[in-house]
Order: structure tokens, then sequence, then C-alpha cells
């Protein structure tokens, strides 16, 4: 696996299940989970008013007050519609699914409802790739507190569309590996040539931000994509948003992999290590018991 | 650079077969105490002047010897932060399970980043020549495995960078 | 502290592992232990083959999409409950952690199950690939029977909950009779019965082979597997339960209908003394095992009898089942009623022997059985990773790098449990 998935798989798997039971005209059981996501979401699974027949299903983002100025009402309002129902206390966004009557395209809905998360991130950046369509720049940068120590900038002007990213390394050699994977990122885009141009800065933020409140600090980076017209347009939107919005989970997951994979190179060769040693032990202990003989079955004994 | 790597390793080869002459030595302080002198220190006299063997600034060995142990710590090459935290992570690593190694110090000794104890008890038991061999084969390998790692881990990341780049 | 993510529960079994977040009551996916990695041909040692230039160690499955993946070698990285191949393991939990459960480990504590006597290099070996790899912010290794314990609680009184008892699970391979005594495993009392699930499967197959011509030979299995699980039962005794068929049949006999998976004709099964016989032999061993003949209300006797003496009696009275093997009705009842016969038979022995001098004070027996066995080592594990007293007993990320690995080879009963 080297992308991440973008749909959240238990929401998935639950509701397909509750769809078939109910279509199969069993009684379905009551439900009632919290399941975690990237980026500290979380996501509630409930039945209202111990209502086994209506599906509830809530998603708290912290950041969401944030996304909300930037028209995530209207952009979920778009593709949840009638589901969409006043959320629940503590919670952003609840969806509300009548399992009486299931839709017809189970399996549309429910992938639907596991992309909760990104349709929630989509909005900011539906708002800014429209503002450079139209050739407006925009007045003020968005800057979304995606996760606590984390921030997202994005802004517009006529023929791009910016988006910096600020990551927190928690671990002083994730720093460097870290370094090394953002190295490459910049230096990606020779091998392929439709991709946005991305730069990095360690430690400082990036001249865009002088002036503002980014944070510095030794296991701080700052990434910039600059996405052009033909990464925003209508065709490639989404597709942009699918990649963008998982950039941070994408790059620690690899850091995380990256460190999995020095673990068995470094398990393979201590273990070669080991060999070596035992041969200096006179005698392998295996061997000391074991009878040696001739082709023929005869031994020596020694004097 | 490769030039020097073969004299480095023939003088560390000689220096630690003619270190490796241990005898059996009951402590001097505490009766019936028998302690490898070249940690406990408790007598001038059963140390001997340590020796150390460089190839350069960084890459370094100092072979401490005594009457009956022989310590052995290592500097190894690290060219750039990641082959310094891939070197550390690795040390670590060994050290972790020094139970197995017999001779591997749970801790280096200061200023360099892995450690042998041999001491007169190893050298009865274990063939004193494949000991060295062990240490020099340590010593070789242990610098390309970590150059080796950090083509990896870069590799890797080029995979991964250009692999979401494509998607664009 | 309102705030904070729900913790992560991983409970990795031989055959299959629970993974979930903390709070819920079921697990969010039960997947088979099993990885599909890609083994080129080459010659060279495991190790060395598996190792790539690039990303192949991203190259693999896990779950259920690794089973008959065509390609690939199918691996189960944990044996008889105890993780045998770390580097398996680490790209296991990679994929559990990043794909299914979809959790950045740093912002989640981990709670991970362990067999009893795992070996304190083991619980070191985890540590250093949850802290160094994953960089979780802090990580509990629970002993599987514990949480079993903990799990009971849901079905009693505040004030009766103890970490004493003795737990029988039983799964699909084997079945355990563990005895812990405030929190910890008594180790060299552990008894196992080599019987399990996959026993009972295979004797109900048996039975029904002899007696029902209608069933495919290769779906037999499966055949059998659904009617231990929708119609098996323990009954109190079987004289009784074989007359009780005989006068009435229509009440008791079931039908059992399948569908050929290859011709799709439809056969049916007539299912009789399959119910009650095939459960039975967890209490007549002999029925199925010729080399095993004790039944298992005495192994759980002889297990306490083993333990020392001041917890025998805590231990009689806390009798906690887990695992699937154990879901049948009245299984619980008929355990509780054969262990109390040995234990006032034995009481009974020692007034005669004494000449009715001595009064022994009874012995009360009790087994527990609750909606949770199923999974009850999960739902425990979820259940105290849900108490704020986990977030202190764990170790944290800071207690990692400044002591070492060697901090998790001890992971103290905590607060709620005590």
């Amino acid at each position: 696996m080297i992308l991440l998935e973008i749909k959240n798989r238990i929401i998935e798997e639950t509701l397909l299940n509750k769809f078939e039971v109910a279509q199969a005209g069993g009684k379905p059981d009551g439900i009632d989970i919290k399941v975690a996501d990237f980026d500290g979401v979380l996501y509630h699974v409930s039945n209202p008013d111990q209502n086994k027949l209506k599906l509830m299903v809530s998603v708290s983002l912290k950041f969401y007050k944030e996304l909300e100025e930037h028209g995530a009402d209207e952009l979920l309002q778009r593709e949840y519609g009638s589901y969409l129902t006043t959320p629940e206390s503590n919670y952003s966004v609840t969806l509300l699914i009548d399992l009486e009557n299931v839709p017809t395209n189970k399996e549309e809905v429910a992938a639907k409802v596991a992309l909760l998360k990104r349709n929630c991130f989509a909005s900011v950046f539906e708002r800014y790739f429209k503002y450079q369509e139209n050739e407006v720049t925009s007045k003020k940068r968005a800057i979304i507190n995606y996760r606590e120590d984390e921030t997202m900038y994005v802004s517009a002007s006529k023929d791009r569309v910016t988006v910096i990213f600020s990551t927190v390394f928690k671990d002083n050699d994730d720093v460097i590996i870290g370094k090394v994977f953002m190295q490459e990122f910049k230096e990606g885009r020779k091998a392929s040539h439709t991709s946005p141009q991305v730069l990095f800065s360690h430690r400082e933020p990036p001249r865009e931000l002088q002036g503002s409140d980014a944070r510095t600090g030794d296991n701080i980076g700052y990434i910039t994509f600059v996405l052009e017209p033909r990464h925003t347009n209508a065709g490639a939107r989404d597709n942009t948003i699918n990649l963008i919005h998982t950039f941070r989970d994408y790059l620690h997951y690899h850091i995380k992999c990256s460190k999995a994979y020095i673990h068995s190179r470094m398990r393979f060769r201590t273990s070669e290590f080991l060999k070596i040693l035992n041969r200096a032990h006179p005698e392998d202990p295996n061997q000391k018991d074991k009878k040696k003989t001739t082709v023929t079955g005869r031994t020596f004994v020694q004097q | 650079m490769a030039a020097t790597l073969r004299p480095y390793l023939n003088a560390v080869r000689s220096t630690l077969t003619a270190a490796m002459c241990l005898e059996n030595f009951s402590s001097q302080v505490v009766e019936r105490h028998n302690k490898p002198e070249v940690e406990v220190r408790s007598s001038k006299e059963l140390l001997l002047t340590p020796v150390s063997v460089s190839r350069n600034e960084r890459e370094k060995v100092l072979i401490e010897g005594s009457i009956n142990s022989l310590r052995i710590s290592i500097a190894i090459k690290q060219a750039d932060e990641i082959e310094k935290i891939l070197c550390h992570k690795f040390t670590r690593f060994m050290m972790l399970r020094a139970d197995n190694f017999f001779i591997l110090r749970r801790k280096p000794v200061e200023g360099y980043d892995i450690s042998f104890l041999i001491t007169n008890f190893h050298t009865e038991q274990m063939l004193k020549h494949k000991l060295v061999d062990f240490i020099i084969q340590f010593m070789e390998e242990i610098d390309k495995e970590i150059s080796e790692m950090k083509l990896s881990v870069n590799a890797r990341a080029r995979i991964v960078a250009e692999e979401f780049l494509k998607r664009f | 502290m309102a705030n904070r993510l729900p913790a992560c529960v991983i409970d990795p079994g031989t055959g299959y592992c629970k993974l979930g977040f903390a709070g819920n009551t079921e697990p969010q996916y039960i997947i088979p232990s099993a990885i599909a990695i890609k083994e080129s041909a080459k010659v060279g040692d495991q190790a060395s083959r598996r190792l790539g230039k690039g990303v192949e160690d991203l190259d693999f499955f896990i779950g259920d999409e690794a089973i008959d993946k065509p390609n690939y070698a199918c691996k189960y990285p944990i044996r008889h409950g105890i993780v045998e191949d770390w580097d398996l393991m680490e790209r296991f939990l990679e994929q559990s952690i990043f794909k299914y459960l979809r959790a950045e480990p740093e912002d989640h504590y981990f709670l991970l199950t362990e067999p009893p006597l795992n070996t304190p290099e083991n619980r070191e070996y985890l540590a250093e690939i949850m802290f160094e790899s994953f960089n979780v912010p802090g990580l509990y290794i629970a002993v599987q029977a514990v949480l079993a314990l903990a799990a009971s609680w849901t079905s009693r009184q505040q004030a009766e909950r103890s970490l004493t008892g003795v737990v029988v699970d039983s799964g699909d391979g084997v079945t355990h009779v563990i005895p812990v005594a405030e929190g910890y495993v008594i180790g060299s009392c552990i008894k196992h019965i080599p019987i399990a699930g996959r026993d009972i499967t295979y004797f109900i197959q048996q039975l029904l082979r002899e007696r029902e011509p209608g069933i495919p030979p290769e779906q037999s299995l499966e055949t059998a597997k659904a009617i231990k699980e929708r119609w098996g039962y323990i009954c109190p005794d079987i004289a009784k339960e074989f007359t009780k068929y005989d006068t009435d049949p229509s009440k008791w006999i079931k039908k059992f209908d399948g569908v050929n998976s290859i011709t799709k004709q439809k056969f049916s099964v007539d299912v009789a003394y399959e119910r009650f016989l095939g459960p039975e032999i967890f209490f007549h061993p002999e029925f199925s095992n010729p080399d095993f003949t004790t039944p298992i209300s005495e192994t759980v006797d002889n297990v306490i009898q083993n333990c020392p003496i001041d917890v025998r009696r805590p231990l009689y009275k806390n009798i906690v089942l887990s695992g699937g093997s154990t879901m049948f009705r009245d299984f619980g009842r008929k355990l509780k009623r054969d262990v109390q016969r040995i234990v006032d038979n034995r009481l009974k022995l020692s007034e005669q022997l004494s000449g009715g001098k001595l009064k022994p004070k009874p012995i009360e027996t009790q087994v527990i059985t609750h909606h949770m066995q199923r999974y009850a080592v999960w739902f425990g594990g979820s259940m105290l990773a849900s108490t704020p007293e986990f977030y202190t007993a764990s170790h944290t990320k800071s207690d990692y790098d400044e002591i070492g690995p060697s901090i998790c080879r001890h992971n103290p009963v905590f607060g709620a449990m005590a």
C-alpha cells in the first residue's frame, strides 16, 4: 500500500452491513460506536433515541469552525442534501439515515458517507480554486489549524493557488528522515510534468508567511504546494483535493514505514553478525553430540 | 579513500591480536572476586597504555588492554545527519541485544559509538583469532550497511514522492 | 483529557486479530492474523530475500485480503499466541493502523495484548516497534487472561469486581485454564486442554457423515460449523436428553437447509443428538479423543488445587469464561455443577476422615457468563483503555526515550482493576 485510502473503511463497512441487514428484512441491532480517523477526526455512529431503524453518523472536527468560514456548509448541503440534520452536541456534522427505506444505490451512499471527512476538507479548497478560476486574488489567507500544532494555509491569486502545510516531527530522528523525504518531494517534479511545484523549508516559515504567527522551531517543517490552473480546473479538482488533503498523513506514514524497513534491515544484519561471532566458538554446540561417520558408516574415535 | 581502509584494518588486527594476551587474575582488593581490570581500574600496574588507531578524524579505534580484559571502542564513520541517526539507531539496536553478543558492552565508551569488552573467560572459551576476525568484519560491514541503508532511505523517499506527485 | 482521542486496542491472536477503538463494545475488525508478501525465488536466506532496494516491503496484504492472494506467500507471524516473526509483525501492525483503523499512531495511546507466559524480551521488541517506528505516545501491554477477567465485570456488582479468578479460555485451536491472583497470572499452574471449537466441529461432522448422506462432502465442514454455532448447547444429563429427543422429536430435532455450492441443489439435514453431543466433548473428551480423558471440570479443579492455598477460595468463586467456544448455552451452569460436585465430595471425604471432628466451611463455586464472552479479551481491553487510570498506567514515549525498552517488561495492574 503506497497511497493511503481516502474513505473511512469502518464507516463504509458498518453502513453496508446495516443496509444489507435492513434490506434482507432482518431486525437491525442497536449500534453505538466511536471511531477515529486521521487528523484528530472522530466519528460517532448511533441510533437516535434508541430507534434502531434510524442511523446517525456524526463527525467531529476540531477545526470545523474554520472550515465553516470557507463554505463547508454549502458543500455538505450539496453532497449530502437530505441526509443532513442538526448536529449532535459536541459534533460538527450529523447525517441521518433511514434504514426503513434503504437507498437503491446503497454502495454509493455508504462510500459517500465514508468520505465525510474528505468533503469537509474539500470546502476550503473548492472556495479558493474558484477564486483562482475567476481570477480574483483572495483578500485573506485561509488558516486551518487541522491538528493541534499543525496548520494549513491556503491562498489564491490570479494564476495559482498556494497551499502551505506546517508539520511537526515528534521525534528528533524523524526530522532528519523527514528532511530527506521533503527534499525528494521538491525534486519530484522532474519525474512528472503534471505535478505541482513543491517547496519546503525547515525551521523557518516560507516567505509568504513571514510576519504571521507561524511557528518556528527545530522540529517544524513547511511544505508549499503551488497549484496551477491545470490542477484547479473543474475536471482535475476532485483528484487534487483527494491527494492534497492526505499529504500530511502520507508523509508521516512513509516516514514510519521507512523506520520499519530500517528495523528489518537491522534485524537481518544483527543476526548475521551473531553468526560471525558464533564461529568463534570452537565447537558448534549442535554438532557436539552428533556422531561423524564416513561414507561407509565407520566412525573415528579420538584417542 | 578505499586505499586507506586496508592498512587501517591491518593495524587494528595486529594491535588486537597482540592485546588478546589475557590471563586469569583475581581481584587485588576483594577476596575471591574476579573482575575485568580494564573496567574497575583498581590498580595502575594492571593496565596497559591504551592504543588508538585512527584512519581519520571520525573513524578511529581505541584499544585498552589490561591483565585480564581488553576493551575495544569503535568510532564509526558518519558523514552526514542521516548516517548519524542510522548509526545511532543501529548501535543501540545491537546493544539492546547484548545478551546474545557475549562480548558487546551495553554502553559505548564516551566519544565512541560502540564498545566491546573481551575478558580472559571469553578468550578461553572462544577462538582468539576468530574473535579478531569478528571485530574486523564488523568494522568492514557496518560502514557498508549504513551507507546502504542511507541509499535505501533516499530511494524510498524518491519513489514515495514521485508516486504522490504523479497522481496530480 | 476530555478531548483525547480514544486509545487503539489490538488483540493479536494466533488465528484472528481483533482491532478497534477503546470505548466500543465490539472490535471494529476481526481479521485473520495473516500477511501475504511477495517472495522472490532467489537463493539466500529468508531475511535477505525480503529486503528489496525500493519500496517492495510495502507490497503486501493483511487479513482477509491476504488469504488466497495469487503470487503472494501467505504467512502467519503469530504462533501459539506468541509473535515469531517480528519483521512481518511490524508490517502487519503498520497496515492495521494505517489502513484499517486509520489512526495516526502519534495521536493515540495503544493497548496491546499478550498471552500468559510471554517473555519479557518479546515485550521489549514490541515496545521498540511501537515507540520507535510508530512514535506512539503511550503503550500498555496487557495479559489476555487478565483482560478476560476484567470483561466479566459487566455482569457483576461493583463490590464483587476482583482480579482473582480462573479464566477458561477456549477459542478455535486450544483451550487454556489460567489462574490469576490479584491481576497476576500464576504461570506454573496453567493447564492446556487439547479440545476446542475445531474439535467440536470435527466431531459433529463425523456424526453427520454416518447418518446424513445428503451433505456434499466438500461442504460438510461448513455445515457442521453452522450447526454447532446455531443449535449447539450443553445438556445436564445425556441419558435423559436422549429420551427427551425420542419421546418428542418434533420439538427438539431441527432442520438445516443448505445449498450445494456446485450444483446449486438444495439439501436438508436433520439435526438431532449432535446438538448436545458436540459440545459435550468438553465434559466427556473420550467421545472424540481417546488419548485425553480428563473432563474440563476436573482440569479446572486441578488447576485451583495446584495454586497457593490462600487464593483457592476466591478462585473457585470466580471462574470466568472467554472465547467463542464457551458460548454454548448452559456451558457455565454445567461447569459450575461439576466443579461444585468435586469440591463437595472432597470436603465430605475430609470430614469423614477426621471422624466428624472437622466441619469444613463449604466452598462456594461460581461460573461467570456474560454477553461479551466471544471477544472477552478485546472487550476487557477496550473497557480498561477508556478509563482515566489507563493513561497513568501506560508507559509513555518520554519514559521510553529516557530509560529504554526495558520499562515495558513490567506493566502494572492499574487502579480500576484493584
